[in-house]
């Protein structure tokens, strides 16, 4: 018997915004679970806290951070990492997940998602300081792909390669987000497939989906439009290979009301019944704390 | 061997601040050149931060409008570069920077609309607490007052006000014609809190603004009630001090009495 690394699947979630916590406490119960953006809740108290509360006694939530800035050559912000595992004391997320990326040096927050060179000495940096992070939080973080938009001359290796080879020396999980390598993939010419294909199954613990702006020249990963169909086909390639992953959809922009995503969700729920048959996504209930 | 990684992200960094340096010579130019790759994220670092600004400015960019608004973001966002992980402090500063830089300080109702609205947003998440009652105040014993202090709820935000910052948020916030910008003769105290989750402001006399500030540097209801003579015959002090305490636990914004 193996014992699997990742947590048990939780099932089909959406991201939280605040203009459907109404909704979401009284309307009918459509959705699996929720993202929660880690730092819009480490704040001290009032309306966030409140729904958070309330939304997490009915949902299990997963904790998806912006700000670990995991390969920045600063220090890691110690200021960060305490609210980040206050919160999760509060929240007792089914998991914690940030980007793959840098966000700023010299003390100073750019607030974007930057890429990072692909080479040996980005590995031992990032590898590093994942453990330190896990070994603070006392868990397993995953890490996300990142959209971007240029390569550095002096990467070494893909980035599929990249992470899995992250994934063997920090022991962490990977949260997939095939729109990403969608976006990627066009703006740096490469198969999305061979992308798939070079990611450690055993670490995959979600996928995010999400809308983007095609620009004819490069692709925006803008989170405000519904998920393209290229990217679904992607989906159901990424189920293919990794089988009943969680799931969620992301949109930051734009946000319509909340039956309207509840309806895209269905149509990613409808991809797994037809890629992987009805019965193999497990829509485990975690029983909230 | 040598670490490359830490010049590599100053020199990216600096791209993004001031659009210069060496960057360019360390991205692939292909399909679209290094400049034009690195122009994409230059972009989206001020449009992010510029988004930001807006959430939390509603009547400071309907007073400016959204042109001179996006050229105040981006000459705030050159001034102040955002060193806290979180996005959502990163317009605290923007009242002072519109009261000391031309040309916004020629018109100071700016900075008092953004002190206005960055105490709401203070207001919105500050820490929860206990809401004294009017029947825990009733049950303070005579003797007790004297020597008693007050908890404020920490959602009280104080400030002071020469504009009519207010009246231009309220017709902000209802999408009306903004009020023309009026002085006020002296800086008229505003109080703005949370009370359950709704964020209420209002103005304060100047023996209420001196009283409530006195109570949050811990002065005792005695010290409370000699301060409050400057404006209140000494005969009707105390029945003074105790009506407006009655009405801020109304009000929810007295958290405790402490003796
Ligand atoms: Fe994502």
């Amino acid at each position: 018997m193996t014992v699997s690394l990742v947590y048990p699947p939780i099932g089909f979630g959406l991201g939280l915004r605040a203009s459907h916590y109404e909704d979401i406490l009284n309307g009918p119960r459509r959705i699996d679970w929720f993202e929660i953006l880690s730092e819009n809740y480490m704040v001290p108290g009032g309306k966030p806290l409140h729904y958070l509360d309330r939304i997490r006694a009915e949902y299990p939530l997963v904790m998806h951070g912006v700000s670990l800035s995991i390969g920045s050559t600063d220090p890691l912000n110690r200021d960060y990492l305490r609210d980040l595992k206050k919160l999760a004391e509060r929240v007792q997320p089914a998991w914690i997940s940030d980007h793959l990326c840098w966000t700023g040096v010299a003390g100073k927050n750019m607030h974007d998602l930057l890429p990072l060179p692909y080479d040996g000495e980005t590995l031992d940096h990032v590898a590093s300081r994942i453990q330190h992070v896990q070994e603070f939080l006392g868990r397993r973080i995953l890490l996300e792909n990142v959209s971007s938009y240029l390569t550095y001359k002096r990467s070494e290796m893909t980035e599929w390669d990249f992470l899995r080879e992250l994934c063997n020396r920090a022991d962490c999980l990977i949260l997939l987000d095939v729109n990403n390598i969608y976006v990627s993939s066009v703006n740096h010419g490469f198969d999305p497939i061979e992308y798939l294909d070079g990611v450690p199954a055993d670490r995959v613990q979600q996928f995010h989906l999400a809308g983007h702006r095609n620009l004819e020249t490069h692709i925006i990963d803008t989170h405000d439009e519904p998920v393209v169909d290229p990217v679904w086909d992607l989906y159901a390639d990424a189920l293919k290979r990794f089988g009943p992953v969680s799931t969620m959809i992301e949109r930051d922009d734009n946000i319509p009301a909340f039956a309207e995503l509840a309806d895209e969700l269905d149509h990613a729920r409808h991809i797994a019944v037809e890629t992987l048959g009805s019965g193999t996504h497990s829509r485990r209930r975690v029983v909230p704390a | 061997m040598r670490r490359r990684l830490p010049a590599l992200q100053e020199d990216f960094q600096s791209y993004l601040l001031s659009l210069s340096g060496a960057m360019e010579q360390e991205i692939v130019s292909d399909t679209l050149d290094a400049r034009m790759r690195l122009q994409i994220y230059a972009d989206a670092y001020r449009l992010r931060l510029i988004e930001a600004l807006e959430t939390d400015f509603v009547a400071l960019r309907a007073a400016l409008g959204p042109e001179e608004f996006d050229r105040l973001g981006r000459a705030y966002i050159d001034a102040n570069p955002s060193d806290h992980y979180s996005v959502r402090y990163f317009g605290r500063n923007l009242g002072r920077f519109l009261a000391q830089t031309d040309p916004y300080r020629e018109q100071p109702v700016l900075a008092d609309i953004a002190r206005f609205e960055w105490a709401m947003t203070d207001a919105f998440d500050a820490p929860d607490a206990n809401v004294a009652t009017v029947a825990d105040m009733a049950a303070v014993p005579p003797n007790d007052w004297p020597g008693l202090r007050f908890a404020l709820h920490p959602s009280l935000q104080r400030i002071d006000l020469q504009w009519n910052a207010s009246a231009i948020w309220h017709a902000a916030d209802k999408d009306e014609a903004l009020p023309a910008p009026e002085q006020a003769e002296y800086p008229v105290g505003w109080m703005i809190w949370r009370q359950g989750l709704q964020i209420y402001f209002r103005s304060l006399s100047v023996d209420q603004a001196w009283m409530l500030d006195a109570l949050g540097d811990g002065q005792n209801f005695a010290e409370v009630c000699e301060g409050l003579t400057e404006w209140i015959d000494a005969q009707y002090v105390a029945g003074h001090a105790a009506g407006l305490l009655k009405q801020w636990v109304t009000d929810g914004l007295i958290s405790g009495f402490i003796n």
